[in-house]
């Protein structure tokens, strides 16, 4: 049997090699266009390939906690593909810095892009997850996905200011459960 | 606590966002290629573990032999010393959660086990079976295959030995290549029943060796016959149970031999899980007071349905420093389709009925780890 366009989430759950097979004919290219857009200014196919390889074997591996439909399931790799090459994208600068020997510290990088490299990602979901589900909803789409807080507002219909201020209050709970919690210095 | 792919889930991302941009046949190609290149070996895994599941089902307890295979991928070519270390750890098809300071489940099993050395050639195929042991529940064989022509990668159906003492049978094979036209192998056979002899008698007559990847089957004549006795082994009874979600599974008795311990369980279902499940299916990890985990391997089991079974569970030797045993009942609940199940029952004289379930609405299994169950070894 193969997969189909009705039954691929199945088999693909059930780890059948073909409906890996599936996505990667029927989504490749959507996966190499989200990858493309946030890896492009690297100039590294190596890295983008890298990505998109580790792209579907995160699908794979994990394919069990989905939940949905085909439509959903478009949504679901769209945002792994996402998160997985705003990681790559923040890992190649990192080492691109290293490399280069300045000291001298990238003016766009945030606080939070630093918390995102410095702190395992385990237990920053491990934070996250003691938020509000709104507020992680927000958390996630900024820091995992990289969204601007002005495009978070469009889409969850709230005003900008009260973004701003769900992540201000959001950052001190983390921190405040992080310190009890004796994660160490590194969520301030 | 959910994790980054179940939180992705919720997120209402806008598709618009994102473009296509062209692939060519060739790229999918290579994506595909090195995806399959790393799956490889967790997939291999899955399958046995699948497969283990599937043997633990025999219904109406008649006389039955099943033999499965879990390949492994050979990825040096280490000298074959001790077969028994080799399927130890890399090998083992264990899942890397219990795989532990670089020792596994039959690391200590050389030691006691009774070097066999026969030899049988045929038709350009030589088979020796090294080590045997046999610790009062199961019998563990390590065998080695030399051929004069290339066999492939090491995926071969070998029909199982026969053990006349015991009647209903479960067991694993796993085959790996370590050199050019040279494979080793380890078997299991395991009594499912609960009777336990002190000597076996191993007939393994083995008139043909299939290639499972290419359809290829070599006939010939590798004939052994030999017995071993039980190693020691000292029983205790324990009956602990945790009853958590609508299965309950009972710890029954552990069986302690020098190189390995058995764990008999059991497992019951209640009907609000029977009414969405089709299928219950309970895996014990066992770890100690000192932080030891053991690396273990399914016996397969039996019992009168698909909720009610008695497994066993054999795992690597317990530290002797050790004063307690914590198991923890890993619960896989999970749905029939008509691809992943039949029913197959085989009467006295060796007729097979095989039969389709009537499935439930589909949906993914579910998994659940209920509370532990500590066992106090010195009591």
């Amino acid at each position: 049997m193969k997969s189909t366009n009705k039954n691929f989430i199945e088999r693909l759950q059930r780890q059948e090699e073909d409906a890996l097979e599936f996505i990667v004919d029927t989504y490749l290219p959507l996966i190499k266009g989200v990858t493309y857009k946030v890896l492009s200014p690297l100039r590294n196919d190596g890295v983008m390939e890298e990505c998109i390889n580790d792209i579907f074997l995160s699908i794979w591996n994990n394919s069990i906690k989905f939940h949905g439909d085909t439509t959903d399931f478009r949504k679901w790799i769209c945002a792994i593909a996402k998160f997985k090459a705003i990681d790559y994208y923040r890992k190649a600068m990192k080492k691109m810095e290293l490399t280069s020997g300045y000291t001298e510290v990238d003016p766009e990088k945030s606080a939070e892009d630093e918390l995102i490299i410095l702190e395992d990602r385990k237990e920053l979901l491990q934070l996250i997850d003691l938020l509000e589900p709104v507020d992680r909803d927000i958390f996630i789409m900024k820091y995992f996905l990289g969204l601007k807080n002005e495009d978070i507002s469009i889409k969850l219909g709230l005003t900008k200011a009260s973004i701003d201020n769900r992540i201000y209050r959001g950052k001190k709970k983390l921190s405040q459960k992080a310190t009890n919690l004796k994660l160490g210095g590194s969520v301030v | 606590m959910k994790d980054i792919y179940e939180l992705l889930n919720d997120i209402d991302i806008d598709e618009t966002e994102f473009k296509e941009i062209e692939v060519s046949e060739l790229e999918k190609a290579k994506v595909k290629r090195t995806l399959k290149k790393s799956i490889s070996k967790k997939k291999k895994m899955k399958r046995w573990q699948k497969n283990v599941l599937a043997a633990s089902i025999i219904f109406g307890l008649s006389t039955a032999t099943i033999g499965l295979s879990f390949t492994a991928s050979a990825k040096s070519i280490p000298l074959i010393g001790d077969i028994f270390s080799y399927f130890s750890n890399e090998n083992s098809g264990l899942s890397d959660d219990i795989k532990n300071n670089g020792k596994g489940l039959y690391s200590d099993y050389k030691a006691y086990s009774n070097e066999i050395g026969l030899t049988e050639e045929s038709n350009g195929l030589t088979f020796t079976i090294n080590d045997a042991i046999y610790d009062g529940k199961t019998v563990t064989i390590t065998y080695t295959i030399e051929s004069e022509e290339d066999l492939g990668d090491g995926s071969f159906f070998i029909p199982s030995p026969n053990i006349k003492e015991m009647k209903a049978q479960g067991g694993s094979d796993g085959i790996s290549k370590v050199a050019d036209k040279k494979y080793v192998g380890l078997l299991t056979v395991s009594n499912l029943e609960d009777l336990k002899v002190d000597k076996v008698n191993i007939d393994w007559d083995i008139n043909s060796i299939s290639i499972t990847d290419t359809d290829k089957e070599i006939k010939g004549n590798w004939d052994f016959a030999f017995s071993l006795k039980a190693t020691e082994s000292n029983e205790k009874v324990i009956n602990k149970s945790v009853n958590q979600h609508g299965v309950k599974v009972s710890v029954e008795k552990l069986s302690i031999s020098p190189m390995s311990f058995v764990v008999d369980y059991h497992q019951e279902v209640s009907d609000s899980v029977k009414n969405k499940w089709d299928e219950a299916y309970v895996e014990l990890s066992i770890r100690d007071d000192l932080g030891n985990v053991y690396a273990g391997q399914g016996n397969g089991g039996s019992g009168i349905d698909s909720y009610n079974l008695n497994f066993s569970k054999t795992f690597q030797k317990i530290d002797p420093n050790a004063t307690k045993l914590i198991a923890t009942p890993h619960v896989t609940l999970r749905n029939f389709t008509s691809e992943n199940h039949g029913e197959a029952t085989i009467t006295e004289d060796g007729e097979e009925k095989v039969s389709s379930f009537p499935t439930k609405p589909s949906s993914a299994p579910k998994e659940l780890v209920l509370d532990d169950i500590v066992i106090d070894l010195k009591k």
